[in-house]
């Protein structure tokens, strides 16, 4: 999936889908002619690539899936009482006994109309399923999010500054080693430890059955909840950002600003605080917002095993059934996702760093 | 600026650490008053951890297992299938007649009985749900083949149900179709896309309370339950996704019952405090798919089988050549019981006798016999031929379950034994489906689930619901097709005399043992763990050995109730998990606010 103007996150190299490669910034486009400082062309090109992107996902959503081997009506079908005029019936209600092109169109009118279809399993338009189960799982990899970004800065910059010490190599090889550990394998083991073991915190769900969400005890039930998962995904994700801001705040360290600073008189404390950090802060923010895109996608797997009943735990039903019309609307909506934040990357970006302004 | 900017970071310090001591105390103080409140409510509610699909409670559409587990709570059936052996007994109706011929069904209704509203239970609500399901496509979509038969149903008054057939039936029709009150759904205005999800009316123990999607399912008992209101106030499906977790729930205590467990899980949980198993003869059997020439209904040939397969000799070699004990206990850790034929043993008076003269066992001399006799010789290599080619068979098997793996590796030395290479093709689910519609394999792993009658499965093995090659048409285990088989499976189909049908139901069984279309290899046991601190009493279908998950029928959880109360206290000792949740907390409150006072940190200095 190539745009013209940059990649979308691919699985390679991490344990998520989604979860992209730490090199790398912005997406700068080094092999576009640089155009003035136009910001509406800038924006029309950024735009018209996340656009082309858009096409090709909708395109792709419909026939990836529908490559998949296995035949919904069948396999509902399968070890029950059923004669042939129910799978028939099932197969017109499911509209599958179209030409494909026909289905093909009418999706393409859906998605242009808002429609997704309906899904196989619940019998509810696509929509509205991912809009009622988007809320937990914003929940989660916002509350991931926040905690893995600040961790990973706060350590990175430590790291970066103090390079090659004991301390730098503790905790870049710790992160590596958390980054590395299959998601599915480690939030099994604290599910074991934690939930099954010491007894200390829920082994799955969002809520206990019966409480009121919105009042303090139901509340305080959802924290108890969060903490297992939210801990799984940090732990995956957080040395991605360890890595950035340490990379960047080592390549601030060469930088003549800094040995001015040191002359004025400052201490290595302030020098690392109030310049060396604030300036290497800047390629970490597209790379946030990209990954933010990945980290939703990256739920699926930790919504899983924790039974969070989101997005994630709702692909992962829709792969079993397979529910075509509930795996191309999350499929869109999670490429959309990333897709969006990568737009919303090179846009924050462009107001970040002059540079990008000026080339 | 109305603040100097230490004076704003010291604020924001006061404040979250104000704010993670709140939670701290917050969640400390009320966590023991909220698991005193659900001390109290829970001591009758039974937890069971689920992970099933619901696509709505509306037992005329729904067929996934887990509602329609639900269903046979919240709906009785005309006639019920008991406990004791699953036989055919008392339900909505207290007794039955048929004409000589099978063909017309007498029912008299159990005499004042009352929906869970209170509303009177009649014969015409039982004629208009199975009428419904007659004349609406819509409403037709689950239980469509059960009245595929059925040419009337009246109720001539109140306390009398009259089936007509369209052709003779031994298999009594009143049995598994839920039965439905006719003042609520007659007025519902599209019944075929009803949810009914919430505060359901039926006649069955229990009725569905609530449903939040993908995280429970509540149901209340009826009072109305004409057997007598529960002893549990309810039962409450909690969603777990993966097993693992499930099993860790019911160490921890938050749910009461789990089934559906693995060997290894089930090994490992019998040693748990409070907790008890049960290991149940299940009503599924697993074995080998044969592929022995696959056609359509139009005898029309489709698929890749292997010619060596479509001679009975060869089959039945492969059948010499498999040790199946040796397999039952090292693949399935023996739990699982000894398989005869295609109906497993919990129908005792259908399964084929252990004893029938038709069952042969492990015999590798017979094996190579029959292969010899049916001209395949060994070659230099060991491996059979005939017309110079090699006797290569393939393996389908699903690549995420073990105990087809582990199945495939014992089988492969077993038929280099007799001169057969064997090739496992582990595969995804999916594929392995596609495939075997396709009739794209040798050989393959397979399995059904039975209902209490076996007229359904042995008629999927007529040559009338073989499919064709697009999968489209009938439905059948193993492509199987022999007319004598048909022949006795029409004449059991109309025997009316138990003992006769039972009698020809073996003699199918044995002609299609010998015919070897697949090898049953055994029945697993379902495996089922519950919290014995909290509750007592499930039964078990059949009472002897039986389950108490996906029972045909509501007894499993009606005659539940809770154990001794002394003992079923809630947290024992040391911090309970709300100070661990207050620290928690209190230290994301801390991380998010540090991370927050530091980017405050950076404006406010670039201030200076």
């Amino acid at each position: 999936m190539t745009t013209p103007t940059h990649d979308l996150p691919t699985p390679e190299g991490g344990p998520d889908p989604g979860g992209t490669g730490i090199a790398g910034g912005p997406g700068r486009d080094m092999d576009e002619p640089p155009k003035g400082g136009s910001f509406l062309g800038y924006l029309l090109r950024k735009l018209g690539g996340a656009l082309t992107s858009m096409i090709l996902v909708i395109v792709l959503g419909f026939f990836a899936f529908r490559m998949l081997p296995g035949d919904p009506v069948l396999k509902i079908a399968k070890e029950r009482p059923m004669s042939p005029a129910q799978i028939a019936e099932l197969r017109s209600q499911y509209g599958l006994d179209k030409p494909v092109i026909v289905q093909f169109w009418d999706y393409l009118v859906g998605i242009f109309t808002g429609d997704f279809g309906e899904s196989y399993v619940y019998r509810k338009p696509v929509a509205s399923l991912i809009v009622e189960y988007l809320g937990p799982t914003l929940l989660l990899t916002a509350t991931a999010a926040i905690l893995s970004i600040g961790l990973g800065l706060w350590l990175g910059q430590l790291s970066g500054w103090r390079r090659n010490s004991t301390f730098d190599k503790i905790m870049s090889s710790t992160s590596l080693v958390f980054w590395s550990v299959p998601t599915f394998w480690l939030g099994l083991i604290l599910l074991m430890i934690f939930g099954g073991t010491l007894q200390w915190l829920p082994t799955g769900g969002m809520i206990t059955p019966g409480l009121d969400p919105w009042s303090f005890a139901g509340m305080v039930d959802i924290v108890k909840h969060l903490i297992l998962p939210v801990i799984t995904m940090v732990a995956v994700v957080y040395a991605q950002y360890l890595m950035v801001m340490r990379a960047s705040l080592i390549e601030e360290m060469s930088e003549d600003y800094l040995t001015t600073a040191r002359a004025k008189g400052l201490t290595e404390d302030e020098v690392r605080r109030k310049h060396a950090v604030p300036n290497a802060l800047l390629p970490t923010v597209t790379v946030v917002f990209m990954h933010i895109g990945g980290l939703i996608a990256g739920a699926v797997t930790v919504e899983a095993v924790f039974s969070w009943p989101g997005l994630g735990k709702l692909t992962f039903e829709a792969i079993s059934g397979p529910d075509l019309p509930l795996l191309q609307g999350t499929f869109v909506v999670f490429s959309g996702i990333i897709i969006v934040m990568n737009l919303a990357a090179d846009i924050v970006y462009r107001f970040l760093d002059p540079r990008v302004r000026r080339a | 600026m109305m603040f100097a900017p230490h004076k704003l970071r010291r604020r924001l310090v006061t404040g979250l650490a104000g704010l993670a001591g709140l939670a701290l105390v917050g969640s400390m103080a009320t966590a023991p008053v909220q698991a005193a409140t659900e001390e109290a409510d829970d001591s009758k509610v039974l937890r069971i951890a689920t992970d099933g699909f619901i696509d709505s409670f509306n037992p005329f559409t729904s067929f996934y297992l887990m509602p329609t587990n639900t269903f046979k709570y919240m709906y009785e059936n005309l006639v019920a299938n008991s406990a004791e052996d699953t036989q055919v007994s008392e339900g909505l109706a207290t007794e039955w007649d048929t004409d000589s011929e099978g063909k017309v069904w007498t029912y008299k209704m159990r005499p004042d009985m009352k929906w869970s509203d209170d509303e009177p239970l009649t014969s015409e609500d039982v004629a208009w749900t199975y009428n419904q399901i007659m004349k609406k496509e819509e409403m037709a979509v689950a239980n469509g083949a059960l009245v595929e038969n059925f040419d009337k149903v009246e109720a001539p008054d109140e306390s009398t149900l009259v089936i007509t057939l369209k052709e003779p039936q031994a298999n009594n029709p009143g049995q598994e179709i839920p039965v439905v009150p006719e003042h609520i759904w007659s007025k519902v205005d599209k019944p075929g896309e009803f949810k009914n999800e919430e505060d359901t009316v039926g006649s069955g123990p229990f009725q569905l309370e609530s449903y939040e999607a993908n995280k429970s399912v509540t149901l209340k008992a009826n009072p109305n339950f004409w057997r007598g209101k529960p002893n549990l106030d309810k039962i409450q499906y909690r969603y777990y996704t993966n097993s693992d977790a499930q099993v860790q729930a019911i160490r921890s205590g938050e749910v009461d019952f789990i089934t559906g467990l693995t060997p290894e899980q089930f090994k490992a949980i019998e040693s748990a405090e409070n907790v008890e198993t049960n290991e149940g003869n299940g009503r599924r059997f697993q074995g080998i798919s044969i592929n022995s020439g696959l056609a359509d209904a139009d005898n029309k040939e489709f698929g890749t089988g292997h010619e060596a397969l479509k001679d009975k000799k060869v089959r039945q070699a492969i059948r010499a050549g498999i040790d199946i004990d040796t397999l039952r206990d090292q693949v399935l850790q023996d739990y699982g019981q000894p398989a005869t034929s295609f109906v497993p043993s919990v129908y005792e008076t259908w399964a084929l006798p252990k004893d029938d003269p038709a069952i042969t066992g492990f015999n590798v001399d017979k094996a190579k016999k029959l292969l010899d006799d049916a001209g395949w010789k060994e070659g230099s290599d060991g491996i059979r031929e005939k017309d110079g080619e090699k006797l290569q068979l393939r393996f389908l098997t699903d690549a995420d379950a073990t105990v087809e793996q582990n199945t495939a590796k014992f089988l492969k030395p077993w038929m280099k034994d007799i001169g057969i290479s064997l090739k496992n093709e582990a595969s995804d689910v999916d594929t392995v489906s596609e495939r075997t519609t396709k009739g794209d394999y040798d050989m393959y792993f397979s399995g059904w689930s039975l209902g209490p009658d076996p007229d359904y499965q042995l008629f999927i093995n007529t040559c009338d619901s073989r499919p064709d090659a697009d999968g489209n048409g009938g439905t059948s285990q193993d492509g199987y097709c022999n007319k004598d088989f048909d022949k006795l499976y029409q004449q059991q189909h109309v025997e009316l005399d138990e003992g006769k049908r039972a009698d020809l139901v073996h003699q199918a069984l044995a002609q299609h043992y010998e015919d070897t279309a697949s090898i049953t290899l055994w029945y697993p046991n379902q495996l089922e763990a519950f919290r014995s601190d909290r509750f007592t009493g499930f039964t078990k279908q059949p009472t002897e050995g039986g389950i108490i998950a996906n029972q045909v029928g509501y007894w499993g959880y009606t005659s539940v109730e809770p154990a001794n109360a002394e003992d079923a206290s809630g947290e024992s000792g040391g911090m309970g998990a709300g100070g661990w949740i207050g620290i928690a907390a209190a230290a994301i409150v801390v991380i998010g606010g540090g991370g927050f006072l530091l980017s405050r940190r950076k404006k406010s200095d670039d201030r200076e």
